[in-house]
């Protein structure tokens, strides 16, 4: 089954894209850290407000930045895309990549008990009010999850199979 | 130069960084160094942002506290970017893209500095709500210079012309 999928991922367009056009890859790794970029300046700047820094601007506002981290971490969901597909073979057998997804999967359902339990709460936040303890204990996972992911993307080159 | 280079590649810490069989050697290098990179260009851009967007309607006084911190994650890339230039001197001293990285980089720190000053007095309280459109230009020209100091950090890995010092010296 994963043989045939990685069969399959390599005969796409997209793969024939990335083996046609040398600097295919090397752009979209850019914009592939651009992404991250963005993505963790704005929501770890949200975060660290949840957390307590910047108490003077209500967190609504500051989550004003948000959208901007979605946009990053899109960017950054394509291009890896673009990766796997035109390699499966370097990502379905790599260890790194199998902890990288599960950071993600743990990245995602925090974001989704975020908006889910505390949001309401924070959202109606005014200046120097403190986030409930809930809240901050996801603005906290967001900021560690993010890393782990990072980490385990960086660390994907050497547990590449050979 | 090149005799430097050899003597550089042959210290014991550049062997070490470069050859150790380890994750805690290179790889968690290059973590740090891309961990730093997003704290770094990461809250500068969101800072920046936050000029373009919505300095006008708050006052800018509690980011102050966040300035810290694009210098915290600057550290942290700049002692993991040492290490790797020590592990592989020849690879970026070689390679003008390295010293146009270097060079966006210290005009994005500079931007830093240049934009804090314009949105703090000195005792931490806002100058002024509405940014200038100086002050517009410089946080739009900020995002321009981190994507720039990325890519031309990211594209190291493609243009480098020679890898160590003995492949210099071969002309490889």
């Amino acid at each position: 089954m994963v043989e045939q999928t990685i069969e399959w991922l390599e005969s796409t367009a997209l793969a024939n894209l990335v083996f046609t056009y040398g600097w295919l890859w090397p752009i979209s790794e850019a914009l592939h850290f651009m992404g991250l970029v963005l993505l963790v300046g704005s929501v770890g700047l949200f975060d660290l407000r949840v957390l307590g820094l910047g108490k003077g601007i209500p967190p609504a506002a500051v989550h004003r930045l948000v959208p901007f981290g979605l946009l990053g971490f899109v960017v950054s969901v394509l291009t890896g895309i673009l990766f796997v597909t035109s390699t499966p073979d370097q990502y379905f057998y790599n260890s790194a990549f199998h902890f990288k997804a599960v950071f993600l999967l743990l990245m995602g359902l925090n974001v989704v008990f975020f908006y889910l339990v505390p949001h309401r709460a924070v959202r109606t936040l005014g200046p120097h009010e403190d986030a409930p303890r809930i809240a901050k204990l996801s603005a906290a996972l967001s900021l560690a999850f993010m890393t782990a992911v990072m980490c385990c993307g960086r660390m994907l080159t050497f547990y590449r199979p050979l | 130069m090149t005799a430097f280079l050899v003597w550089l590649e042959d210290t014991a810490l550049s062997v070490l960084i470069r050859e150790a069989p380890s994750v805690w050697g290179f790889p968690f290098v290059l973590f740090l160094h891309t961990l730093g990179l997003g704290i770094a260009a990461g809250m500068s851009v969101a800072l920046n942002l936050w000029v373009l967007g919505w300095a006008e309607r708050y006052p800018a006084a509690p980011l102050r506290g966040a300035f810290p911190i694009v210098w915290l994650g600057f550290t942290i890339a700049l002692v993991s970017g040492v290490l790797l230039l020590i592990a592989y001197p020849t690879k970026a001293l070689t390679d003008p893209v390295f010293y146009l990285k270097l060079a966006l980089i210290a005009v994005a720190l500079w931007q830093v500095q240049w934009i804090r000053r314009r949105l703090f007095e000195a005792d931490g309280a806002s100058v002024s709500q509405a940014p200038s459109p100086a002050m517009r230009r410089s946080a739009g020209a900020a995002l321009v210079l981190w994507a720039g100091a990325v890519l031309t950090g990211r594209l190291l890995a493609y243009t480098y012309n020679y890898l160590t010092a003995a492949e210099l010296l071969r002309g490889a």
